[in-house]
């Protein structure tokens, strides 16, 4: 078939569907410049993850994405279309898990659905079975204060998972834990992931976090928060714990370190001098 | 059971049965002068003794009826101004001055000229009510909703969820402690509004019962008038407490 019609149909269908597609994304705070022309591309079912510096703009991005924080210019796009504001096709995992404190793991899982509309039985049970996925199964009526810093981590990640979104937004999820857990967590996020293989974007200042968990790490610069470079992740899946004291994992960590490194240093600076 | 009484109440038991006590041997023996002080015995015998001529029951019954229609008038317009002063920026600066100004004042003052106005039935009284609980429930309805954690409220937005949303699964919830607090506040002050009132003038309740026994210098009606506040005081508080429990137990622990 060499018709021309064909041809481009052919191209267009090889071509790997862009999922999230940012644009001339920009961010001013008055007179700060937070983001500069962010153009970020993630794929279907890729893990994307953002490293910089304090100061690199990383969460601002993120919350833009997210249609938290208004855009100063620039687009969004989902599966091609534009978005503007917060939705269900896109799930946030906060930095502190922001569950209600008057609500049991399983009715904080369920306030996506319910903010959507109605929460039938369908809802219900696969609620319930994400509990079970992300290892909450028997704690369904517990209420947060019963809950360890890393078991309300995972109900704030099954609480994005409930509305089965088309994006996963994760927002440093793991930096209020202490290291043991992190690493559990990161482990346990990779079996989660495994399952569904969601589009993730997830944003964290730990470079081997972030090595650890994607497909691919964009490294941000400071001041105004840009793109420094995107660095392919070719490490076999699944990755157990054991893979970040191989010499591949540790030469990413490395490149990584030190394309952020004066910039960490600037920003210590700044902060404390 | 006795154990976790022990741990609980036994101090408290021991200190009343000591203070009833001293207070017995004190008004029998050293301040022997009916004109001054009444005995326990004494005091629990003119309860005993005013229940049986059922006039204790009609003056619990009025102050009764004035303290509820207060305090339920008061917390619905009290908690209904606090929802406006949260939504309303502008409501909120014209309503400030006033309410500041009001709280501060002690509004008790007022019960003569609502006398004058109402004249000595019920409503005198229960004005006097509505102005003492109004205020912290109005305050702490206000202040309620204004301190819930944007973090909270951030997490329902990302879901798009509609301010309503907001409203009713956030907001209240997390106001909930804050308005239960204000009309706890609000039992004591409308206590002291009824019989402070009841004192200026009014034909029966507890308040009236206390004056009428201090100008006759029967110590044991007038004790016995206090001891019944102060036990509806001490249950109320207690029930609200429970109440707490059962509504809000995330605060609690």
């Amino acid at each position: 078939m060499s018709d021309t019609g064909s041809a481009t149909t052919g191209a267009a269908s090889t071509a790997p569907t862009p999922k999230l597609q940012t644009s001339g994304l920009n961010k001013w705070f008055g007179s700060l410049e937070a983001v500069r022309d962010l153009n970020v591309t993630v794929h279907r079912g890729e893990f994307v993850s953002l490293v910089g510096p304090s100061g690199c703009g990383k969460t601002t991005f993120l919350r833009m994405v997210a249609g938290l924080e208004p855009i100063t210019s620039g687009t969004v796009l989902l599966d091609g279309r534009t978005l503007s504001g917060p939705g269900g096709d896109r799930g946030f995992v906060f930095q502190n898990d922001n569950l209600l404190p008057w609500r049991t793991v399983l009715q904080n899982a369920l306030i996506g659905p319910e903010v959507a509309g109605s929460v039938s039985p369908d809802i219900r049970k696969r609620t319930i079975d994400l509990l079970k996925l992300v290892g909450l199964k028997g704690f369904e009526d517990y209420h947060p204060r019963q809950l360890s810093g890393g078991m309300r981590q995972r109900v704030n990640l099954a609480r994005a998972l409930a509305i089965d979104p088309e994006v996963l937004l994760m927002d440093e999820p793991f930096s209020a834990l202490d290291a043991q857990t992190r690493e559990i967590m990161q482990t346990e996020l990779m079996r989660i992931w495994e399952e569904g293989r969601k589009t993730v974007l997830f944003v964290t200042h730990q470079i081997d976090e972030a090595v650890f968990l994607s497909d691919r790490v964009l490294v941000l610069a400071r001041r105004p928060g840009r793109l420094q470079e995107s660095v392919q992740i070719d490490l076999p899946r699944p990755r157990a714990l054991g893979i970040k004291r191989t010499p591949e994992f540790i030469r990413y960590v490395d490149h990584i370190w030190k394309l952020i490194e004066e910039d960490v240093r600037a920003s210590v600076i700044e902060e404390h001098g | 059971m006795w154990s976790f009484v022990r741990q609980n109440y036994l101090a408290g038991i021991v200190s009343v049965l000591g203070g009833l006590l001293i207070w017995e041997i004190v008004s029998r023996f050293l301040i022997a002068n009916a004109l001054f002080l009444a005995s326990p015995t004494q005091i629990v015998y003119a309860i005993y003794e005013l229940s049986l001529s059922g006039q204790m029951q009609r003056h619990i019954a009025i102050s009764a009826v004035e303290f509820a229609l207060g305090y339920v008038i008061a917390s619905a317009i009290g908690i209904a101004i606090g929802f406006g002063m949260a939504a309303n920026a502008r409501f909120k600066q014209a309503m400030q001055p006033w309410i500041s100004g009001l709280y501060a004042t002690p509004t008790i003052a007022l019960a003569p000229l609502f006398i004058l106005w109402l004249g000595i039935g019920i409503w005198s009284k229960v004005l006097v009510v509505i102005f003492l609980v109004l205020f912290p429930v109005t305050i702490n309805t206000e202040a309620g909703l204004r301190t819930t954690s944007d973090r909270l409220i951030e997490m329902l937005r990302s879901f798009g969820a509609t301010p309503r949303q907001i409203f009713f699964k956030v907001s209240l919830p997390s106001a909930l402690p804050f308005i239960l607090a204000g009309l706890k506040l609000g039992i004591g002050r409308g206590l002291i509004g009824v019989v402070v009132a009841e004192l200026f003038g009014a034909r029966a309740g507890l308040g009236q019962l206390i004056s009428q026994a201090a100008d006759a210098f029967n110590m044991p009606e007038l004790f016995a008038g206090v001891v019944v506040l102060a036990v509806a005081g001490i249950v109320m508080t207690a029930g609200f407490g429970w109440l707490e429990k059962k509504l809000v137990p995330w605060t609690k622990d």
